[in-house]
């Protein structure tokens, strides 16, 4: 699912990533963790292509991610699912059209949308409260709307940087069996974290970053 | 087609969330065309009264004193059979006595007192409309007449070419103008526009983030600012109507200029262009907008 050859990423003179030569397999959940500017969100950025990378090839789903032009980002990013630690709801818009966003974008007629919706929201544990807006949510919720959002199209592969950096320790649980099962039917899941003990309670493959560089996976 | 739907829909959605701000933007494309209207319909109706001068070129060819009444009568004729000339008519001199003393009151006493030969006879030249279209025209055919007869031309060649001038030297100001207003207002419409971005910038990043491609996040913008363009211009409309009725016609009743009858107000070629001119500034304005904001996101 994911290829990582020699790839590099610099800012100016800073090296953000260095020499990275990874393989993720389909269906696979691994933790990608390390301290505070290890370079962590810089790996998951290239991934979803708002970053490229400096020097290296990158494939993701057999997309040459490392010489992606804007034209064909939208592509990419069509077949992923992405949650941030600040959830990133529109605030203005009702968990519905928050979740349904990722199916309006590829013009789905909205009767499909409210049903996908609908049935996301169920996935995620918000079932009926489609019409609620995100202030209304709690923390918790609120991520798992962006999770929901993230998984409403089917992605094969789900990105998510720091999900639980926000949320206090039940919340936090909630969120990872959320993804675990998800990972279960099937995607590939990448959770950027550093949350030592949400990852000795979910046991997965860690790809480790120190300085830049990839020290364990 | 469910693409255009939604399209459509975050469009009018976007517009009634962020009404002040598109009246804004529509206000300052109002604002905008009515400047260029007002510059319309001045050139407009400038060219409408030089038209009209030019379709009644006169020429007064004055004679010597010297030349006989026989002589007169053939240069008459002769003038009278080029294809150039709609009318002549021969004006002795006691006829310009009879005229002058019909048009200005009290003038008797001193035309008696200057004497019979006192005002020249002439010929009072009209020319077909074909004849008189350019300035050059009205100088050329003036000029073939210049000879041992007639002791001197006048049909206003100075007054006219100066007028032209004056047109000219107004149509590369109205020009300039209008490209200094159209820059201004798009800076000001784009600025505007680029705050509504920056209100939905959360939404507008979202939606790339899942996939939209630039083309679905920029189309309803281009709606909102064609809609911006089209109230505009309706605004630019009214208010050059008001302009045009409260000091335009005021003025010209009050100054009894009647040059060419009532000022016009602007034809429906121009009005076209005016939307078409609104369209384009509002669409512009918000294409440059978003791109800008796309450019920088992640």
């Amino acid at each position: 699912m994911i290829r990582m050859y020699h790839v590099q990423k610099k800012y100016g003179e800073i090296a953000a990533l260095r020499d990275i030569n990874l393989r993720v397999e389909k269906g696979e959940f691994c933790y990608v963790t390390g301290p505070s500017g290890a370079g962590k969100s810089t790996m998951l950025k290239l991934l979803y292509g708002a970053e490229l990378p400096t020097d290296g090839k990158l494939l993701v789903g057999g997309v040459d991610v490392s010489k992606l032009s804007d034209r064909k980002l939208p592509g990419l990013r069509r077949n992923m699912g992405i949650v941030f630690q600040d959830f990133k709801l529109i605030q203005s818009r009702t968990v519905g059209e928050n979740v349904g966003l990722a199916l309006e974008v590829i013009g789905t007629p909205r009767a499909d949308i409210e049903r996908r919706v609908q049935a996301v929201l169920g996935i995620v544990g918000l079932r009926g409260r489609g019409a609620e807006y995100p202030r209304m949510l709690s923390g918790g919720e609120q991520q798992r709307v962006a999770v929901a959002r993230a998984i409403v199209n089917d992605p094969s592969i789900l990105l998510a940087d720091e999900p639980t950096g926000n949320l206090d320790g039940a919340m936090a649980i909630e969120v990872m069996e959320i993804l675990q099962a998800i990972n279960l039917r099937g995607t590939t899941v990448l959770v950027a974290t550093h949350d030592a003990g949400l990852m000795e309670r979910f046991p997965y493959r860690r790809l480790r970053f120190e300085h830049g560089k990839l020290v364990q996976s | 087609m469910h693409s255009l739907q939604h399209i459509l829909r975050r469009a009018l959605r976007s517009l009634w969330e962020h009404l002040y701000l598109n009246a804004m933007a529509a206000l300052v494309i109002g604002a905008a065309l009515l400047l260029m209207g007002v510059y319309l319909t001045v050139q407009y109706n400038l060219n409408a009264i030089v038209d009209t001068w030019d379709r009644d070129v006169h020429i007064s060819a004055y004679f010597h004193d010297d030349v006989p009444e026989e002589r007169r009568f053939a240069v008459r004729d002769q003038v009278a059979a080029r294809a150039e000339v709609l009318q002549v008519r021969y004006v002795s001199s006691a006829d310009a006595r009879e005229w002058l003393r019909d048009e200005v009151e009290d003038i008797g006493p001193v035309l008696e007192e200057l004497g019979d030969d006192a005002l020249p006879a002439s010929l009072e030249i009209s020319l077909a409309p074909e004849a008189s279209s350019t300035p050059e025209a009205i100088s050329a055919f003036a000029k073939s007449l210049e000879g041992p007869d007639f002791e001197d031309l006048d049909y206003g060649q100075e007054w006219i070419e100066r007028f032209n001038a004056f047109l000219s030297l107004l149509q590369l100001l109205g020009a300039v103008l209008g490209a200094l207003i159209g820059v201004a207002a798009l800076f000001l419409v784009a600025n505007t526009v680029h705050l509504i971005v920056y209100n939905r910038r959360d939404e507008l990043e979202v939606q790339k983030l899942v996939g939209a491609t630039g083309t679905y996040i920029t189309a309803p913008f281009l709606v909102e600012g064609a809609a911006q363009g089209l109230v505009g211009a309706i605004l630019s409309l009214v208010g050059l109507w008001g302009v045009h009725r409260l000091l335009v016609v005021r003025l010209q009743e009050a100054l009894q200029l009647g040059l060419a009858g009532e000022l016009a107000f602007l034809p429906w070629p121009y009005r076209i262009a005016l939307f078409a001119a609104g369209l384009l500034l509002g669409v512009t304005a918000a294409f440059v907008s978003v791109r800008r904001f796309l450019a920088t996101a992640p």
